[in-house]
């Protein structure tokens, strides 16, 4: 069974976003950039497929700027087996994300596509569903437990309010939470290998896709600051400031 | 015409060609140093011990001098080199120029060789007079405003707002992620447990170890035909600073494994690089270096233990001490005596000296082996013993190289390596004390204000970020020159000398940041205090590193 895995670069957790002061997106000059945290967990995942016999190839896409084959290579480093790398300096939003990976799935005729739920960056938490859509697929999103069985996948869903086991006749797409697994550190054995793992380079136009984007950003600010609160002297006066100022009650 | 004042946001104009012109003017006065040390020490161009001993804190201020101007060289290699790639921001430009301003203030005006030791001019020769006309212009205008207050604030701010401490410049996308999975797997394996393990003086845990192994520490230097990687020490470094960071022990765990096989690379037969180098690589051996004895510690030459030979074996007797790791290791690196008619270090032959691993309740179950705990303030982890051996039995095969009496050279010819890591470990722990400051002083608010908003506080905190920058790039340097093969003894000594310095400068005044607190055994920065002191000790202490450094550069190498 091949297994495709998507992974996005992204601005890392750590770093404090500063929005630019023109509004029209995130300062990413000179940001530290790493691999989307469910796109490793999407990586290790299949990765432990491998490891237990039920994947037999394990390939690892990203899209973006030239530096994403850094974000490529780590994942080749935690035990994937080749990358594509679909170059594009023009954003990507997820219906063309979505759209070029159709387009790569037709080449690599994968049974088992599995992406992270969201990317921490924009949060959109669209592409796994937009592609599965495309092609007709089954899915299951936000996978906290992912079992094969033959032609068969079972994933466990968190939902609100508990969770919900579903079966997936294969081919089909999986999107995963955090709570599937521990991503390994990549040895370094395994980062010297991942040099010699090959990386195909790809456009949109080489695949196909318009990748126009469809939706404007017409503005991005900070969330408001909170505001300090107040003491207040009594219960009476908590219940009239509840009343008049938030009204709430 | 540039203007040699500084712009509001305390930057100067063209500050690389500036401090370029700085380091060609810096080289007069080298000179003259040199000269000045040279007719002090040296008779018919030799060095003469006696002279160099009388001399020494002269001898000791101009390897310091040399250092300084070493490690500026390397920061402004290093600037160059992010400029090329256009990755030279802000704050690498103001570490720059903050590094320049101090270092040149303080050749000029005293550099401490310790926190109660200044060498300056005057201890070379120099009058004033002499002093003041190796003073440039881009000597002057680099002391006066290079590292000013506006400087050190907006370092210290860069610094608290992220995401980094400066591009560490390596500029190598292999590099780059194994300091990525390094710095995760200390962050998550090390860093919760390390106050745990120190206050408790537990021996760091075998799954720790284990996952070290699997990471592939223990091999990443030693050649890939060997069960190694063959990575090289700027690869070493990286790793090394990033588990020193979370833990010294843990750091240091990787520094019992390079030294051992260094001596069994460069030193072994065949049969013994191919029986050991593959076990040290994948972990399965833990070595332990045995080299000091209770009289013997920098003067290796006068070593006491003795091996005899009788019935194919070497019997070994005598006392060692500061033995790390000794019980839970299982080969040592044993220095003797083998040639008993020698006094100095021709009659010294390497072990390779195989022991079973001790445990908690037997420490040391071989025969003719005893051993004891030192209790130490920091540095722990691996736990610190005297030994003592009383027909301890080796089998003559493990001889290192077959041959005896080669014990000294073979271990002098790990020293750059060993002193490569050691610089390393202590940019971790700069780095460490660095961030826990750091951290502290954005929290801890007095007076309305976090105490990073004091300009005491700040500018400490701005010459942590500074200096360690120039400790690491000094440290990169020495191993570069390692991996290129080049002699690099006097590079190495430096990386050392200055690494061990910052680390413990960093160490104490991110303690003073912390007041009351810091003092106190819960916080961490008590543990990183403890780790820190020992850096200026071990693998040369400061004034042996300071010594050798100076025999090098006057004894011609340079």
């Amino acid at each position: 069974m091949k297994v495709l895995v998507a992974v996005k670069r992204v601005v890392d957790y750590n770093v404090k976003i500063r929005v630019k002061a023109d509004g029209t997106g995130v300062d990413t000059g000179n940001v530290k950039f790493t691999m989307n945290p469910f796109d490793e967990t999407a990586v290790e995942e299949a990765v432990r497929l491998k490891e237990a016999g039920k994947a037999t190839e394990i390939v690892v896409v990203s899209m973006g700027p030239q530096q994403a084959q850094d974000t490529i290579r780590t994942a080749l480093a935690m035990g994937a087996d080749r990358g594509i790398l679909v170059g594009s300096d023009t954003e990507l939003q997820p219906l063309a994300v979505a759209k070029l990976l159709k387009a790569i799935v037709a080449k690599e005729q994968p049974a088992l596509i599995i992406v992270g739920k969201q990317a921490i960056d924009d949060d959109s938490n669209q592409t796994g569903q937009m592609l599965a859509a495309l092609l007709g697929w089954p899915q299951g999103t936000f996978a906290s437990k992912l079992a094969i069985d033959g032609e068969r996948a079972e994933v466990t869903r968190e939902i609100d309010g508990g969770l919900e086991t579903i079966a997936l006749a294969l081919p089909a797409v999986v999107t995963v939470d955090l709570r599937l697994n521990e991503p390994r550190y990549a040895s370094l054995p395994n980062i010297m290998k991942a040099k010699k793992k090959p990386i195909d380079a790809l456009t949109p136009s080489d695949l196909g896709v318009d990748v126009t984007p469809r939706l404007i950003t017409l503005k991005v600010e900070e969330p408001s600051r909170r505001k300090a609160g107040v003491k207040v002297a009594n219960v009476a006066e908590l219940v009239s400031k509840l009343k008049n100022e938030a009204k709430v009650i | 015409m540039t203007d040699i004042r500084p712009h509001d946001d305390g930057r100067l104009a063209d500050l690389l060609p500036l401090c370029s012109e700085a380091l060609r003017d810096l080289r007069p006065l080298l000179s003259r140093v040199r000269q000045g040390v040279s007719a002090l020490t040296l008779r018919d161009g030799a060095i003469d011990p006696g002279a160099l001993e009388t001399h020494q804190f002269a001898a000791h201020g101009f390897a310091w001098l040399a250092t300084y101007a070493e490690a500026l060289t390397q920061l402004l290699h290093w600037a160059e080199r992010l400029g090329e790639a256009h990755r030279l921001g802000e704050l690498e430009q103001l570490i720059l120029q903050a590094a320049f301003g101090e270092y040149l203030n303080q050749i000029f005006g005293g550099i401490p060789m310790s926190q109660m030791e200044f060498v300056r001019l005057g201890d070379f020769g120099l009058d004033d007079a002499d002093a003041a006309t190796f003073e440039t212009p881009a000597i002057a205008r680099l002391r006066r405003w290079g590292n000013s207050d506006t400087v050190r604030r907006k370092i210290a701010q860069s610094v608290a707002e992220g995401p980094d401490f400066g591009n560490p410049g390596l500029e190598d996308e292999t590099l780059d992620m194994i300091r990525e999975q390094f710095r995760r797997f200390t962050e998550e394996q090390v860093v919760p447990h390390a106050q745990g393990w120190h206050l408790k003086d537990e021996l760091i845990p075998m799954t720790v170890i284990d996952a070290m192994s699997e990471l592939g520490v223990f091999g990443l230097t030693i050649p890939e035909e060997y069960g190694g990687l063959g990575m090289g020490k700027t690869a070493m470094c990286v790793v090394t600073e990033e588990l020193s960071r979370g833990s010294l022990a843990v750091g240091s765990l990787g520094t019992r494994s390079e030294i051992a096989a260094e001596l069994i690379r460069l030193g072994g037969t065949e049969a013994q690089k191919q029986d050991y180098l593959p076990k040290l690589a994948s972990g399965e051996i833990l070595p332990t270096a045995v080299f000091t004895e209770p009289n013997t510690g920098s003067d290796l030459g006068s070593l006491k233990t003795r091996a005899v030979r009788q019935d194919g074996a070497f019997r070994v007797t005598g006392a060692k001490t500061w033995i790390t790791h000794a019980a839970r290791s299982d080969l040592m690196t044993l220095l003797v005596r083998t040639l008993p008619e020698s006094r100095d270090w021709r009659g010294l032959s390497m072990l390779l000296a195989g022991k079973p691993r001790g445990t908690d309740d037997v420490p040391f179950p071989a025969d003719g082996m005893t051993g004891s705990e030192i209790r130490v303030l920091g540095y722990r982890g691996m736990k610190e013993y005297e030994l003592g051996f009383d027909g301890f039995r080796v089998p003559e095969a493990n001889l290192l190289g077959g041959v005896e009496g080669q014990g000294f050279k073979q271990l002098m010819a790990t020293f750059e390596s060993a002193r490569i890591q050691t610089a390393a470990r202590a940019v971790g722990v700069a780095q460490s004390a660095l961030e826990t400051g750091l951290r502290y002083a954005g929290e801890r608010i007095q007076f309305g204000k976090p105490l990073s908003a004091f300009p005491r506080v700040y500018g400490k905190i701005a010459w942590m970020v500074v200096e360690t920058m120039l400790a690491r790039q000094l440290s990169y340097f020495a191993a570069r020159e390692k991996d290129g093969e080049r002699r690099c003894d006097i590079e190495a000594g430096m990386a050392k000398l200055l690494a061990a310095r910052v680390a413990w400068a960093n160490a104490d005044n991110a303690l003073q940041i912390h007041g009351g607190n810091g003092y106190a055994e819960e916080y961490p920065i008590s543990r990183i205090l403890c780790d820190a002191r020992v850096l200026n000790i071990f693998e040369g202490a400061a004034e042996i590193q300071a010594q050798v450094i100076a025999r090098g550069l006057l004894g011609g190498r340079n």
